[in-house]
């Protein structure tokens, strides 16, 4: 095999590059830079020792060994059935038939007759999602859920490397103890490699039920005839900005230097990672502390009655309070995102709402009246209600075609969010201060600036005496719902809520 | 999400003192009884305090699939999803919320 090799021409950008997401110890290091000049950075030459484990169409695959009924027929789970409601997931029998993620239902029942849409049963994906990863526990404690279906597993100086197995045999076994362990009908994909990012790409060939490993010895060979956005982390934009420099494929990708990833593709750090990335480093293994805990919701029964909206967002935000205060954090500001349907104009009969026909309207002075409390001032231009801080979101966003597709709002507080009432109080002052130009079809609140709850300083001040007795209140509230089950203590406004904001999977990371 | 059938249904059930598992082996839905066939996904979840038990599976001619729940605050059987091989298309909770 033909060995690429870029030497670094950057200069003092790259002179002292002392790679700090390569490895600084252990085999993998020392063999890669055998005989190699500073600065240069070549292929990973260690034996790869990273698994990435993907459970196959996931949601689909589960409802198949759940109902033998739907096995070896075309399943679609989607999150609605109705014919707007687009599939989450494609069992193989749908997806050779071309259903994939974001076909809706209509479509999917037009492009495959005998199509069996289900809606989902996150329960049962959980319970997946917990065995599978007690399965991966018995060979590694490194292991990471990407998301609901997939895991990365380190083997280095794990037992079953120390065992003296190979990372193939670890995913033979893996294989065999998911079909014990979830049933005969779910197959699992294992891609192997030195990285994350080569593991990820490796465990996207040979689906279903398929293992692949890539090394240095055959690392060309996969890139070879592929498209670019087939690479993990690779969409549609970062291609045209790598076709707009020449780069067409993965192994012209592969071959570019340094620099010019660097300086002239990404024009940032992200081309040294991409580089490196491509060369089976490990540049991906970063843990990133929660931020923000949200919840969103894709309206049913899209509309612009903001009665109905105060509604939701009141569930969303008992939802939000609840796993806030389950990680015993407090926040420090919230953020309202609405999504507008771009179909149903509602300002006007068969007229398209412009973006010059509200932009006024979203910056009219919001109400004030919710969250007038003593001790909350903090604006001293007058401009924001009082008790909120703006910060530099940017509230509007538009699509191509001019119309607003969505608005979004954050602000910052100088008080603590604990309780959902509180945190009901702040969202409702920024949905009022919204634009509601057409109908409302996606929500969703989410507040930041966490903070655990520190062993509490009684306050001598009032309003900070009053916050604490919200907080034992929202705990009791907690208290009973965890004994009764969800919802079984309601604020009166929630009476009739039941149920309307579904249980849902999240795409992505699953922290909690 | 799916949501149950809630239908209370009279199961047939035994436990297996060895594999400390239980297994549902008949039913009764609709005035017909249904000999039940293996299990093909079993989960828990909780209602409070409550666990619930679920159980998914087939009767042992795979002509109609059950999914049942068992409360194990009453011992209590419920019937949340059921479907037929001839028509294959799911009955549950909330159909069309």
């Amino acid at each position: 095999m033909q060995v690429s090799v870029a030497y670094s021409t950057a200069g003092k950008a790259t002179d002292g590059y002392a790679p700090r997401f390569l490895p600084t110890s252990g085999t993998g290091y020392a063999k890669a830079f055998v005989g190699q000049k500073r600065g240069l950075v070549m292929l990973n030459r260690a034996e790869p020792t990273i698994l990435h484990i993907d459970l196959n169409s996931c949601f689909a695959i589960i409802e198949q060994q759940s109902n033998r009924l739907l096995r070896g027929r075309p399943v679609g789970v989607a999150a609605y059935d109705s014919p707007r409601g687009f599939v989450l997931a494609a069992s193989y029998e749908a997806k050779a038939k071309g259903i994939k993620l974001g076909v809706n239902c209509q479509q999917a029942r037009v492009m495959c007759p005998g199509i069996t849409i289900l809606t989902p049963d996150p329960s049962k994906y959980r319970e997946a999602h917990k065995r599978f990863k007690h399965i991966m526990l018995q060979y590694s404690d490194k292991v990471v859920a990407k998301s609901i279906d997939e895991f990365v597993l380190d083997l280095s100086g794990s037992p079953a490397q120390r065992a003296g197995l190979s990372p193939e045999q670890v995913g033979q076994e893996i294989k065999q103890r998911v079909a014990q362990d979830l049933g005969e009908a779910v197959t699992v994909n294992v891609g192997i490699g030195t990285n994350r990012f080569l593991a990820k790409y490796a465990a996207g060939f040979d689906k279903p039920d398929g293992m692949t490993t890539i090394n240095d010895g055959n690392l060309e060979h996969f890139y070879e005839g592929q498209d670019l956005i087939d690479l993990p982390g690779i969409n549609v934009r970062y291609r045209r900005r790598l076709r707009a420099s020449g780069i067409t494929n993965p192994l012209e990708f592969y071959r570019a230097d340094e620099r010019t990833l660097h300086k002239i593709v990404f024009k940032s750090v992200v081309g040294k990672y991409w580089y490196q990335r491509l060369r089976g480093w490990e540049v991906d293994d970063r843990v990133f502390t929660q931020k923000t805990i949200g919840h969103q919701y894709a309206l049913k029964q899209k509309t612009t009655d903001l009665r109905e909206l105060e509604k939701l967002l009141i569930k969303l935000c008992e939802k939000v309070g609840r796993r806030l205060r389950r990680g015993d954090y407090y926040a420090n500001g919230i953020h309202l995102y609405l999504g507008f349907s771009t179909n149903q104009p509602a300002t006007s009969k068969g007229k398209k709402t412009r973006v010059s026909d509200h932009a006024a309207f979203m910056y009219s002075p919001p109400s004030t009246h919710n969250l007038h409390r003593a001790g909350e001032v903090k604006d001293p231009k007058g401009t924001a209600p009082l008790g909120f801080e703006t910060n530099n979101h940017t509230p509007l966003g538009f699509g191509t075609d001019q119309y607003l597709r969505s608005w979004h709002q954050g602000r910052k507080l100088d008080t603590r969010l604990y309780s959902s009432r509180d945190i009901f109080l702040a969202a409702k002052q920024l949905l009022r201060s919204a634009p509601i130009p057409s109908d409302v079809r996606i929500m969703s609140v989410n507040v930041y600036g966490l903070n655990p709850w520190d062993p509490e300083q009684i306050n001598m001040f009032e309003a900070e005496r009053n916050l604490s007795s919200g907080k034992n209140l929202s705990d009791a509230m907690d208290a009973i719902n965890n004994r009764y089950g969800n919802y079984a203590i309601t604020p009166a406004s929630m009476a009739d809520m039941q149920g309307t904001i579904l249980d849902r999977i999240a795409f992505g990371n699953t922290p909690d | 999400m799916r949501r149950s059938l809630g239908e209370p249904i009279s199961v047939v059930y035994y436990f297996d003192a060895r594999t400390k598992t239980i297994k549902p082996y008949q039913l009764t839905w609709n005035n017909q009884d249904y000999r039940l066939g293996a299990i093909d996904f079993h989960h828990k979840t909780n209602v409070g305090g409550t666990l619930l038990h679920h159980f998914s599976l087939c009767d042992e001619d795979e002509s109609v699939y059950f999914k049942l729940q068992l409360n194990t605050d009453n011992l209590h059987w419920e019937l949340e999803e059921v479907m037929s091989a001839s028509e294959r298309s799911l009955l549950y909770g909330g159909q069309g919320y």
